[in-house]
This record gives C-alpha cells, sequence and structure tokens, in this order.
C-alpha cells in the first residue's frame, strides 16, 4: 500500500524542486509586485501599511502614463509590420544560391548581436547636426550644409528611433524567416509550379501557411521586445521633447529608479503586465500555437 | 655651581620651577595640538581607527574622479595606511545608486558625494549621517566657516545641522573674447548702432544686442555672437538663473501655487529661444563639450559655463593625459571673464561631501572628507588641472600658487570670488528631481518650437500636483527655508 503511494508520487518529487524554483523566481516576484502596489513606499516613506487602490486610482488619472503607453503601441504598431516585411523580403532575396551569401548573411545580422544602449549612441551619432553623416549626405544631395535636429524636432524624432530600431531587428526576422523559407517543401512549390500558379498564389497558399508558425512567433518575441523598448530611445532622446517618445518601459524606469515612486511604479507594472498577459495570451490563441 | 646649591638649599623654589615647567609644557602640548590643522587631526585620528582599512566613496565618473584615484586618495593612504575605493558613477546616476544603496542597507558605501540640491531629499530619507559631533569631536569647526560664504551658508546644512562639506565652487561665468570686444571698427559701429559701449553685458537686453551684433558682423569669418550648451539639463540651470535675476519667484511663498509661468517666465524662455537665431546652427543640441569646443576653436565671442572653461581656455591642462579630449585653445590669453547678465550667476550643481548613514565606518569616512575638505588639502585639489573641482574657500581665490598659474589667473578668480558672494542657489526642495525633470522636459519642448506659455503652464500645473502629492504645508515649510537662504533670490 505504501509502495503503491510512494510510485504514485514519486514524479512529484521529481518535479518538486523545478516547481520550487519556478515559484520562487516566477511568482514570489509578481506577489511581492502585487502586495507593493497597495502599500505607499516613496522615496521618503518606507511605510508598508496598506493604502488600498490608491495607486491604482492615481494611476487611471496619469495621463502621462497613458501617453507612454499609446507611444510604445505607435512605435509597436510602425516598427513591427516594416521589420517583418523587410525581414521576410531579405529572406526571400538570401534563399537563391548568391555568390558570397554565407558573408552577407553573416554581416547583415551584425546588428543583432549589438547592444540596443551601444546602437542608439551610434545612431545618435549618425543623426548628429554637425558631424553626421546622414546631414552630411543630405548636404551633399541638396547642396547646402544641412544642420537637421532628428533628436529635438517633432516631426522628425519618432522617424529617427523607428529608423535605428528597424536597422536593428530587422535582421532578427530576417534570419528567423529565412530559416523557416529553407524549410518549404519543395516539392509543393514545383507542383504548383507545374499546375501554373503564380508568385503570389504560390506565397500566400503554400509559403505563408508553411512558415506561420515561426513567422508568428518572431512576431510575438518582437512584440514583446518593443513593447519593452528603452536602450535605443533613452539614448537618442530621453524620451523628449518633453515627453513624446517615452515609452511605458522609460516612464516605469524614472518612476520606480529616478523617483522612487516605489509602490505606485509596482501598480504600473503590474498593470503592464495585465495587458501583455490579456495581448499574449489572444496572439497565442490566435495563431494556435498554445494547443 | 652656586645656583645648584642654593637650588638644593631651598626646596620650596625647585617644587616651583618644577612646577612651572610642567605647566609650560603642558600649554605647549596644548597649545601644539590647538595648531594642528583640521587635516593633521585628521590623520592623526586615522592612524588609528582606519588603519590597514578600506573606504568607499561615491565620485563622479570621468575626470572628477581622478583627484582620489590619482592624487588625494594614494595621499591619504600615504599619510594614515587608510586605503580608498573610489565608485564612479555617473552624475545623473549618482541619487540613484545613493538612495538604492541606502535602501538595500547593505553598508556598501562610506562616505558619498552629493550635490548640495538633493541634501534635503537625502536627509528626509535618512541617507546622510549629521556631522555635527563630528565636527566638533575633530576640531572642524573653525576652518569649515573659511568656506565662502555662498557655499559655506546654503550647501551645507539641512534645517540647521550639517550634512555635508561643501566641496566644488561649482557657478556659471561669464566668459568673453577680450580681442573682440576691443576692436576699434566693432566698437565704433556698436556705439552708433545701441549708443552704449561694446563690453561684457550687464543685462540680457545688452546681452540680445550685442550677440546679435557680433553674430551680424563676424558670422563671415566663422565666429558666432555667443553659444551656450543648450541641452534641457544644462539649460534648466540657466533658465532658474535668468528667471530670478528678472524678479521671477518660482512659488507664491502663501500658497505654494507655482509661478514659473509668468509673464517674467515666459519673457525668459522666449528670448532664450530667439537667442539660438545668432548663436551656432544645432546649438539647441551643444552640451558641456559641444559648446566647450566652439569657444575654444574661436568660433564664437561669448558663452556661459562652469569654471573649468576659464581654465581650458587659459591652456591651463598640465600634462594630464585625461584632458587630451580637449581642443586646443586657440584663444589663450584672449579671454576675459565676468559675472552672467544680472549679476546673480547659478550655482549650478556643486558637489558637498557627505558620510552614508548606512556606513559601517562612519568616523574614518568622516575624517577623509575632513581630510579632503580642509584648507590645506583642498587648496591643492582645486589646482590640479583635471578634476574640475573649482575654488570654494576664501583661501582659495587668494592661494599665491593659483594666482600665477596663467597669465590672467587672478581676473579668472576675482570673477569666481565675485560669483561665490552673489550667487543663486538651485531649487531644493522634497522630490528635486521631480521639479527639475518638469523643467528639463519643457525646455526640450522649448527646443522643438512649442508655445513658451503654454509650456510654462504644463511645467507650472505639473509642479502644483508634485506639491500637492508630496503636501502643500510640508513642502511650503521646505520651500520657504530655502527660499530664506541668502542664495535663493537676489537680495
Amino acid at each position: 500500500m505504501r509502495a503503491a503511494f510512494a510510485d504514485r508520487n514519486f514524479k512529484y518529487l521529481l518535479i518538486g524542486p523545478a516547481i520550487f524554483v519556478l515559484l520562487l523566481i516566477g511568482v514570489f516576484p509578481l506577489v511581492y509586485l502585487l502586495i507593493v502596489s497597495f502599500q505607499g513606499i516613496t522615496m521618503t516613506e518606507v511605510s508598508t501599511e496598506f493604502v488600498g487602490g490608491r495607486n491604482y486610482a492615481q494611476l487611471f488619472d496619469d495621463v502621462r502614463m497613458w501617453e507612454a503607453l499609446l507611444h510604445t503601441v505607435i512605435f509597436t504598431a510602425i516598427a513591427l509590420p516594416i521589420e517583418l516585411l523587410l525581414g521576410l523580403a531579405m529572406a526571400q532575396l538570401f534563399l537563391e544560391k548568391l555568390p558570397g551569401r554565407q558573408i552577407f548573411i553573416a554581416l547583415l545580422v551584425l546588428p543583432v548581436v549589438v547592444s540596443p544602449i551601444v546602437s542608439g549612441a551610434t545612431w545618435s551619432l549618425l543623426f548628429d547636426h554637425r558631424f553626421g553623416p546622414i546631414n552630411q549626405v543630405i548636404g551633399w544631395i541638396t547642396g547646402n550644409d544641412t544642420a537637421i535636429l532628428w533628436t529635438i524636432k517633432p516631426n522628425l524624432v519618432y522617424p529617427a528611433i523607428i529608423a535605428a530600431e528597424i536597422w536593428q531587428w530587422t535582421p532578427f526576422m530576417f534570419l528567423l524567416l529565412l530559416a523557416a523559407l529553407a524549410n518549404v517543401d519543395k516539392s509543393q512549390l514545383e507542383a504548383a509550379s507545374i499546375d501554373g500558379a503564380g508568385w503570389w498564389r504560390t506565397f500566400f497558399r503554400i509559403v505563408l501557411p508553411a512558415i506561420w508558425p515561426v513567422m508568428a512567433i518572431a512576431i510575438l518575441i518582437r512584440g514583446l521586445d518593443l513593447f519593452r523598448l528603452f536602450d535605443i530611445i533613452w539614448a537618442l532622446t530621453r524620451g523628449g521633447p518633453g515627453t513624446m517618445t517615452e515609452t511605458i518601459s522609460m516612464f516605469t524606469y524614472v518612476k520606480g529608479f529616478q523617483q522612487f515612486e516605489t509602490s505606485y511604479t509596482a501598480a504600473v507594472a503590474f498593470l503592464v503586465i495585465i495587458l501583455l498577459s490579456a495581448v499574449v495570451m489572444l496572439a497565442l490563441k490566435r495563431v494556435e500555437l498554445a494547443r | 655651581m652656586k645656583d645648584h646649591s642654593l637650588i638644593l638649599r631651598r626646596p620650596g623654589l625647585l617644587r616651583g620651577l618644577l612646577l612651572s615647567l610642567v605647566a609650560a609644557s603642558a600649554f605647549a602640548w596644548a597649545g601644539a595640538a590647538s595648531a594642528q590643522s583640521a587635516a593633521q587631526k585628521a590623520v592623526e585620528a586615522a592612524k588609528k581607527i582606519c588603519s590597514g582599512k578600506t573606504i568607499t566613496i561615491v565620485w563622479e565618473a570621468g575626470l572628477q574622479s581622478l583627484d582620489p584615484k590619482n592624487f588625494s586618495g594614494p595621499m591619504w593612504e600615504k599619510e594614515t595606511g587608510c586605503k580608498v575605493n573610489v565608485i564612479e558613477v555617473p552624475t545623473e546616476e549618482m541619487f540613484t545608486k545613493i538612495m538604492q544603496e541606502y535602501r538595500a542597507g547593505t553598508g556598501a558605501y562610506d562616505a558619498l558625494n552629493v550635490i548640495p540640491a538633493w541634501m534635503p531629499d537625502l536627509v528626509q530619507a535618512g541617507a546622510l549621517e549629521q556631522l555635527e559631533s563630528l565636527v566638533d569631536k575633530y576640531g572642524y569647526r573653525d576652518e569649515l566657516k573659511k568656506i565662502a560664504p555662498t557655499y559655506r551658508d546654503n550647501q551645507m546644512t539641512v534645517n540647521g545641522k550639517i550634512y555635508g562639506f561643501p566641496d566644488d565652487g561649482d557657478v556659471f561665468l561669464f566668459y568673453y573674447r577680450k580681442d573682440i570686444f576691443a576692436r576699434a571698427d566693432l566698437k565704433k559701429a556698436f556705439k552708433d548702432k545701441y549708443h552704449y559701449d561694446l563690453a561684457p553685458p550687464k543685462t540680457w537686453k545688452q546681452f540680445d544686442e550685442i550677440g546679435s551684433f557680433l553674430t551680424e558682423k563676424l558670422k563671415a569669418e566663422g565666429v558666432y555672437g555667443a553659444s551656450f550648451f543648450r541641452q534641457p539639463p544644462y539649460t534648466m540651470f540657466m533658465f532658474q538663473e535668468r528667471f530670478r535675476v528678472e524678479g521671477g519667484k518660482f512659488f507664491d511663498a502663501a500658497t505654494m501655487k507655482a509661478t514659473v509661468n509668468s509673464p517674467v517666465g515666459v519673457k525668459a524662455f522666449t528670448e532664450m529661444r530667439n537667442e539660438n537665431r545668432f548663436m551656432p546652427p544645432g546649438v539647441e543640441k551643444f552640451g558641456f563639450v559641444e559648446n566647450l569646443a566652439t569657444f575654444l576653436k574661436g568660433q564664437s565671442a561669448m558663452t556661459i559655463s562652469w569654471p573649468p572653461y576659464g581654465r581650458f581656455a587659459a591652456g591651463y591642462l598640465g600634462s594630464e593625459k585625461a584632458l587630451d579630449w580637449v581642443p586646443k585653445s586657440q584663444i589663450a590669453g584672449k579671454v576675459g571673464y565676468a559675472l552672467p547678465p544680472g549679476g546673480h550667476p547659478e550655482l549650478a550643481a556643486g558637489f558637498a561631501l557627505s558620510v552614508a548613514s548606512t556606513s559601517k565606518q562612519k568616523e574614518a569616512a568622516y575624517l577623509f572628507i575632513q581630510w579632503l575638505n580642509s584648507e590645506e588639502i583642498s587648496n591643492k585639489r582645486v589646482q590640479l588641472p583635471y578634476t574640475l573641482r573649482d575654488p570654494f574657500r576664501d583661501s582659495h581665490y587668494t592661494n599665491p600658487g593659483y594666482l600665477k598659474l596663467w597669465p590672467d589667473a587672478k581676473d579668472y578668480l576675482a570673477a569666481l570670488h565675485q560669483g561665490a558672494q552673489t550667487g543663486l542657489l538651485d531649487l531644493s526642495l522634497i522630490q528635486t528631481d521631480k521639479y527639475e525633470e518638469a523643467l528639463r522636459q519643457g525646455i526640450s519642448k522649448l527646443w522643438a518650437g512649442e508655445d513658451p506659455k503654454q509650456i510654462l503652464d504644463k511645467i507650472a500645473a505639473d509642479w502644483d500636483g508634485i506639491t500637492n502629492q508630496v503636501g502643500v504645508e510640508k513642502q511650503k515649510a521646505v520651500y520657504n527655508a530655502w527660499a530664506a537662504k541668502s542664495g535663493a533670490y537676489p537680495r
């Protein structure tokens, strides 16, 4: 009887440590974050008394927070499709056997291995109004000295950030999609060709369904990455002009680690977790990857 | 011989002589002890409690930290046997790091460099050790009194208690090209146009007129009338100065409502943006280095900045490799020094030396900062070409060695001395950074082209929001205490 019980529960014993570690690094911080979000800890106030839903009420009135969230959505909504399409186009191009293909692929992937803060600093130099090559090239074309303030003027600052973001992360899309495209069943492509299907029809009916699981994962990973966009913007604009390019990650950092609004920041972080979890669950359900 | 026998025959006399000797020795010993400088006292005490140990100090990363790393740290170790570990932190992260460490309570930092405007926040949080008893214990009060009045009276105490020693005489100086201002053709043309002499401007109106005039006349020669650092963190200080010089008040002292959006504020913002037109293109992006390079290359006739500009412009760099990045001055000997228009320069940032309340060796940390800050050692430190530590003691301005460092050093020190008497404090409240952040954001909007009045209304609304969050009465008390200081508003 005892032996049967031990046999039945041996599996739990085996997975126990793993569950414990998961709870420790996953659930505990989440629960702790939730607790802190109902307290009133600030720079000068370390009392852990509960203040009810005060932080959450404040959060709903915080225009800057909602604007930061909106900026994040805008960056994601613009950069993600461009990275996807460019990555797909590049993958399609490099699917063919080209001379020096391996070297080109290696070079194209380089931006991904650069730290985002370094990438941001590099783009800051590229956009420099006096010594930056971008203004110099524009100057050569227009024949005038050009001192465009890419990171100051409101109509230029978004394109500047998005350009830097796309430069760095399109190769990531490219790599994943190249691998996916290389694994599309060649016999199906040949059959479609024999049947007289055009390029678009072949792409939408055969290629896209074949690469979709990988593409969906790539979109999800990049979407989540873009949602926590921080480094490049920090290096380029610090969220300016004003708070025009401030993302939710930057807002959280400033509130939490510069202004020490600890409990309020916990409430913001919890809201973001809820929102992101909902988005991820919906996305997974939609692409049927959760099964 | 006779005398000896006399003494031996009269024991009373012998006793008296012995007593006199003992008394004289005691007086001599006490005299010697009191004659010990604050630096010597710190060294003697540190030998007993710190020898063989290590104290950790937070210092601004970059040039500033070369002082404890290359100069004062090794010197302290040689004299006391006490090692100094320097933690370099970029200025913008110093507050965060200090607070994080305080909250974690690890005791990782013993001594700190803090910007005086942060002191109310750090004290309220409990991160700084009160130094009153240690100042008395190690006899430092007299030397503290010799710190220049503006720094001593405004950057040392919170609620009347000492929490830091002002250790860096940061002040904005006005630098101008003497050779340009002396050109006969320019002087005549300027007088004809504006009906007063071409000279360093006393008001911002004069500055605007001189700046636009010089740009108009000299642009073809590659010289602009003026250049400033315009990145928001720097402009924030310049606005604070200009706003008060023009008569502005940050808050209504009775209600604590922000009044930064008053007509004075709008005027200052509007003029600041207009001035960019006679400055080099892209000046909105100029930081400390870009503006320095422009001035040192002779491309601008006027600028305002911290004291190191004056030393760099004079070519006083020593042979320090760390200063290789400083462009070779093409204007050495041609630079004049004055106070910025209005005559009340901003004491922008600065540093004070403090002791971390979580330190496990507070006394040793205290002794190190007393020694650093002392008359004897600070006089050497402010002359180091590479550390960006500026004169802050009365004796620094008249130091014979400093006066001879370059031909115009006496004028430079005289201007700094003047600034140390009339300088204006940075705004310092509870949660100062939030108020400053709103201002910095407003300035970046100003350069982006938004309407000055709307920007200032938003800043005022943000400031009111912060005040309400802190608590109006609580903040009002802090503001009124700050406003009562001699350097808060021009007097």
